[in-house]
């Protein structure tokens, strides 16, 4: 039955192809609901046992293996369903069938990536969910744009690392049966001269994919150019699968590697936190500010997987799905003013609030989840990470992250108050309010970004987290 | 019932918001009256929260150590008493106030939201449930001063508050971080448990982070610029929010931490002086303004500058005193005010006042008691406050703290009564052309209320306005009384207020180490009490004695013009945070963005591409085309194969 | 089974030398029809290697091995002629020197 969260959806992008091309909406309602079935499906599904098929024997052992749990796994499951389905709902991209065709086929290869409990299977995702985006990036970007290619270099780059660590992991190890239900598994024999290069190659993958600095040069690029409804689900959840990497295999497989890099990831982690937050202060791009913005909240979770403590693991976990919930939530507001006003720059735009208050309320919602505030998603997120780093010895890092806090406000203040607030702009009409639909799409996301930050235990307390921790605290 | 007490504002903000457009007018009785009803089940829950340990609620857990519940015990109850009292009389008031405002639902529903905000703050029964109230009452007052989100000032000073209340916020974290990884707990009964066991340390670290929130919700130096521009803001937002209830959570969270300061002198120090300090620049500061409400901007950061001293060096009774009387008489004066600029469509400016007393009776007399309580006239209810704060510093060893009191009592009376005495006294200057006044052209106009002004009879009957400030007046006067019958009043035990003020401070424990002060307490009174007198003296001969009256036109202009520069330029704190925080991050921020991320970080990218070029293209010659070629080439390879296994043995 | 007459050695020898005629006739010959039946000396010299072996070690893997080279080799031949007919075809003569469009 969890088979089929990959499965069907995959299947549904093939068969929408037979769709007439002109039957748009249809296909948008097809997605859609295909989107939350599989969310609803998700939540019946939860705690059902790993399916598994014998599958490789040669070299190594490796099987089609995939489970859902409780885990990290299927909260990153719900949010793939519920932000796909929110992103389509609103949608209004020309060549629709062909578009909720590829956004059907990255929610089955993403779900793949979450779902695989085998190495090998993982690696197969990982590339598989590239495809989707990178036709999406030529199909429906902007002309004479190169973010496509760059974002299949870097990823392709990355997805070579990441099955060379998967290859030598393998061999040495002689199966790749790991993720998941296993990681009480742990008797890794993979010696420390290799390890470190498995290690540098799931790594160097994952850091890619999330992306940490400096490797994340392609992803502003990519987020500008991605039509709404695809960036919404690629920062919510695509930028998720390396992070997920790290907890889910690196940490349990790898414990002795993660001591050691530990010092070079924090490193990175701050890096991108400051570095992030301070180049989404000057940007006028509306897109361009989420974007960084990821950036810098992507190092903060960094920070959390490597401190090696489970406050801050468990931290880092809620903060992988409050991020996914509020850029999604971001992306899509983004767009919803947009394609009214032509426009996403903030010297251009202003004033909005006045007539379009529903727009402004969802925007705000968003807005102050991404830049924590307490009793909101990002918050929980962000002072279980802190508090488990400073508890757990790392008090610089804790201190200096407290910097980039203080930013986030200024940034996203800026974005919300120069877009919805001041006086209205002459020369820019003002189209109506949202449209019941287009709040609908909007009213999960937000709802999703309330629940978590009143009670984000259940996330923090995801087992995979737990048992990942206590590996990595057994190696001290 | 304690739910009750906490979510029915949340409720109400709820309904408001989202059946706004229905209820048109109802809005604000709908807020009122939930506001109302919290202040009634609070007194409903009075009594077991005298008897017992408070009443207590658990909510949810987050993970090992973060778990959260509710907690109504006295000094959370002395603060959800003004929260929902103050804050319903000044509902009621809003009422009459934003009638004429065609967002009128949604400034009720920020409203309750706030007051749930503030209830969230001072019920948590743990450090990271106040930081969720902390963050929520920061939220909605950024909401409520960029009420009038069309001005472009309106919105300036809300990011800007929004922003040093962050700074604030992160303080608070730094000092759960400090406090969690000594304790590994965050309830108050938890850490203050183990307070006495720390390290003096990890203590001093912990206080210097909770007190940076202080410092940023409080408006203390150096994080106060935010409070006057939050005037901004409507009027009763600045009554209830930046006068009587968040703005003094910082005194809340010193008094709560109580257990935490009595361990560590630094923190006190540091507290103290930091405290003395506001209360003078606030003071020295109010001298120069001209705008009604930024006068009592900043005397609101002068008396909660007073608060802050209070509680820091350890005189908490004196310092809780002395935020409950001033919720009293500060709102009373903010109302007033409010009355005034209704009046007046929506002039601010003082020098535009004059000889109001006749005009508007009843703002006059409510201006006045509160004027005469916030100087401390003898009788008053910020007369026994302000003295035992003073005298507080003095007995628990602070004597230049107390010095420095003395002297901001002084310059209190002087700015006070150079505003009412400018505001209601002389004749009236609001014909007068601007330029003739000293009053600089280029100030915001105001924009205040959408609706046009004229329509007099679409404006709420004035009752609505006048009855709270009435009521809020009565409190102003009498409510220091319940300072015989704490425990280190003058008259010890057994006073009037023994019932419920000297109930809830017996949380305090006086530490041992108070000093006997050098200076009895009658004498400190009657000095306080000359300086008080110089200071209204001084202001009634420069702004109300005959001599001034006559040519005051003139005087006001030479006062405008002539005004030392750094003080008006509220001594040079805005422009100091502008060249040190603001303007290198964002150019630190352009110089990643534009040469960075393209030149370095792409650059790198861009190299290896290059490599891969430059490797291609010297490789090509290789690549003749020639089969003949090719076959040679694998013929050769063969050939050295063989030779290489001939030469070394065999393969493995 | 008598024992074999011929030594192994004998069959290896006269393999390898097929093998380097055909060798030489691919490095030397222009002609591609030459170059084709060279090609097919090659395969039939690691025929004869394959069937002498598994004579030797009476295993029968050699010999479908050299059934499955004869396949090849004619898959070989025929895909090969077809090329030499379509370039013939456009150049009206064949030179394997000639054919050199995919030089650098």
């Amino acid at each position: 039955m969890i088979a089929t969260l990959i499965v069907v959806p995959i299947l549904a992008a093939v068969l929408l192809l037979l769709l007439p091309r002109r039957a748009e909406g249809t296909a948008k309602w097809i997605g859609v609901a295909i989107s939350f079935l599989a969310f609803f499906a998700t939540i019946g599904l939860a705690g059902a046992p790993d399916e598994s098929v014998r599958w490789l024997q040669r070299p190594f052992t490796a099987n089609f293996h995939v489970g859902l749990g409780h885990g990290l796994s299927y909260w990153i499951v719900l949010l793939l369903t519920l932000s796909t389905g929110c992103a389509l709902m609103a949608t209004n991209v020309p060549r629709r069938r062909d578009f909720v065709a590829q956004m059907l086929f990255l929610l089955g290869a993403m779900a793949g990536v979450f779902l695989a409990r085998d190495l090998v299977l993982f690696a197969l995702f990982w590339d598989l969910m590239l495809i989707p985006v990178f036709f999406i990036l030529l199909g429906w970007g902007p002309e004479r744009s190169n973010s496509a290619w760059r974002y299949l270099l870097y990823n392709v780059t990355g997805g070579v690392a990441l099955l060379l660590a998967v290859a030598a992991y393998g061999v040495l190890e002689g199966s790749t049966d790991l993720i998941g239900a296993s990681l009480g598994h742990g008797a890794s024999v993979v010696g420390n001269g290799w390890g470190l290069w498995i290690f540098a190659g799931f790594a160097f993958a994952f850091a890619i994919k999330t992306p940490v600095w400096p490797f994340h040069t392609w992803m502003p690029a990519t987020y500008v150019d991605l039509p709404a409804p695809a960036v919404a689900v690629v920062s919510a959840v695509q930028s998720k699968a390396g992070l997920y990497g790290f907890i889910a295999i690196v940490l349990p497989l790898l414990p002795e590697q993660v001591q050691a890099a530990a010092g070079i990831m924090f490193v990175l982690g701050l890096v991108a936190l400051v570095y992030g937050a301070v180049v989404a202060l000057v940007q006028d791009d509306a897109k361009s500010i989420v974007a960084y913005s990821s950036l810098s909240h992507l190092g903060l979770i960094v920070l959390g997987i490597f401190s090696g403590n489970a406050l801050a693991l468990g931290g880092a976990a809620v903060y992988v799905i409050a991020h996914g919930l509020f850029s999604a939530g971001l992306f899509l507001a983004i767009d919803q003013f947009e394609t009214r006003e032509g426009s996403r720059s903030l010297k251009r735009l202003g004033g909005l609030g006045a007539r379009n208050p529903k727009l402004a309320g969802g925007l705000t919602i968003v807005a102050l989840a991404a830049l924590g505030l307490p009793g909101l998603c990002g918050f929980a997120g962000e002072i279980l990470i802190l508090t488990g780093l400073y508890a757990s010895g790392n008090v610089w890092p804790a201190v200096i992250a407290l910097v980039p806090i203080v930013l986030a406000a200024a940034y996203m203040l800026r974005l919300f108050q120069d877009v919805m607030q001041g006086p209205e702009v002459a020369d820019v009409p003002q189209r109506p309010d949202l449209t019941l639909l287009e709040l609908l799409a909007l009213a999960p996301l937000v709802v999703a970004i309330v629940l978590l930050g009143v009670n984000p235990g259940p996330v923090a307390g995801s087992a995979n987290v737990q048992s990942a921790v206590s590996l990595v605290q057994g190696t001290r | 019932m304690i739910f009750a007490l906490w979510l029915l504002p949340f409720a109400g903000a709820l309904a408001i918001w989202a059946f706004g457009p229905q209820l048109k007018r109802l809005a604000g009785a709908l807020g009122a009256a939930t506001v109302l009803t919290s202040f009634a089940i609070a007194l409903a829950l009075a009594g077991q929260t005298f008897t017992g340990r408070g009443v207590k609620a658990p909510l949810v857990s987050w993970a090992q150590g973060f778990s959260f519940g509710l907690l109504l015990d006295p000094l959370s109850l002395l603060w959800v008493f003004v929260i929902t009292g103050v804050g319903g009389l000044i509902h009621v008031y809003s009422i009459g106030y934003m009638s004429g405002d065609r967002a009128f639902a949604r400034f009720f529903a920020y409203m309750n939201f706030f007051v749930f905000a503030m209830l969230t703050l001072v019920l948590s029964d743990n450090f990271v449930g106040l930081l969720v109230g902390w963050g929520l009452v920061g939220l909605a007052s950024y909401f409520l001063i960029g009420f009038w989100f069309f001005k472009p000032s309106a919105v300036a000073a809300a990011r800007k508050a929004f922003v040093i209340n962050v700074v604030g916020d992160i303080g608070l974290m730094f000092g759960i971080f400090v406090l969690f990884a000594a304790t590994h707990t965050t309830t108050y009964a938890g850490v203050f448990a183990k307070a006495g066991s720390l390290a003096p340390l990890t203590v001093t670290l912990a206080c210097f982070g909770l007190f940076v929130a202080c410092a940023a919700k409080s408006a203390q130096l150096p994080l106060h610029t935010w409070l006057p521009d939050a005037m901004e803001g409507p009027t009763p937002v600045s009554a209830l929010i930046h006068a009587a209830t968040m703005v003094t959570a910082g005194v809340y969270l010193i008094a709560r931490c109580a257990p935490l300061w009595d361990v560590s002198p630094e923190a006190r120090a540091l507290v103290g002086t930091i405290g003395a300090l506001t209360a003078l620049t606030g003071a020295v500061l109010g001298c120069v303004q001209w705008d009604i409400k930024r006068i009592l901007a900043y005397s609101t950061m002068s008396q909660i500058g007073y608060m802050i001293m209070g509680v820091g060096v350890g005189a908490y009774q004196a310092g809780i005193l002395h935020f409950y009387t001033h919720a009293f008489f500060k709102a009373t004066l903010f109302l007033g005010a409010g009355i005034l600029i209704h009046a007046l469509h929506d002039e601010q400016d003082v020098r535009k006042m004059g000889g109001l007393a006749r005009r508007q009776p009843f703002a006059f007399w409510a201006m006045t008691v509160g004027t005469l309580a916030i100087i401390g006239f003898p009788g008053l209810s910020g007369f026994f406050s302000k003295d035992a704060v003073i005298y507080g510093t003095l007995e628990h060893g602070y004597p230049l703290l107390y010095a420095i009191g003395m002297v901001t009592a002084g310059i209190t009376a002087y700015y006070m009564c150079r505003m009412l005495f400018v505001t209601f006294f002389g004749s009236y200057r609001g014909d007068v052309p601007s330029a003739q006044l000293g009053v600089a052209a280029s100030t915001n106009p105001p924009v205040a209320h959408e609706a046009p002004s004229g329509h007099e009879g679409a404006h709420a009957p004035a009752w609505l306005m006048q009855v709270p400030v009435a009521l809020l007046m009565i409190p102003s006067v009498i409510a220091g009384y319940v300072w015989f019958g704490s425990r280190d009043g003058p008259l010890a035990y057994g006073g009037p207020g023994s019932l419920w003020f000297g109930y809830f401070t017996t949380n305090f424990a006086t530490r041992a180490e108070a000093v006997q002060a050098a200076v009895p307490e009658w004498l400190s009174t009657v000095l306080v009490l000359a300086l008080v007198g110089i200071g209204a003296f001084v202001a009634y001969r420069r702004y109300a004695a005959s001599a001034a009256s006559a040519n005051a036109v003139e005087r006001l202009r030479a006062e405008s013009l002539t005004a030392w520069r750094p003080l008006t330029r509220a001594l040079y704190f805005d422009d100091a945070i502008e060249l040190v925080f603001v303007r290198p991050a964002s150019a630190i921020g352009a110089a990643f963005a534009r040469v960075v991320d393209p030149q370095v970080l792409d650059g790198a990218v861009r190299d290896v591409a290059w490599l891969a070029g430059w490797l291609g293209r010297e490789m090509r010659a290789l690549q003749t085309g020639l089969v003949r070629g090719y076959a040679l080439v694998v013929v050769l390879g063969v050939a050295g194969f063989l030779v290489y296994f001939a030469w070394f043995g065999t393969v493995r | 089974m008598s024992p074999m007459p011929v030594d192994v050695l004998n069959y290896v020898l006269l393999s390898a030398v097929m093998f380097f005629i055909g060798v030489g006739g691919v490095i030397l010959r222009r002609n591609p029809l030459i170059v084709l039946m060279a090609i097919e000396l090659m395969f039939n010299a690691a025929n004869l290697a394959l069937i002498a072996f598994s004579r030797v070690y009476e295993n029968n893997a050699g010999h479908i091995f050299a059934f499955l080279v004869i396949t090849v080799a004619a898959a070989e031949a025929a895909i090969g002629l077809a090329i030499v007919v379509v370039v013939f075809r456009r150049a009206k003569h064949v030179d394997v020197d000639d054919v050199a469009g995919l030089h650098g």
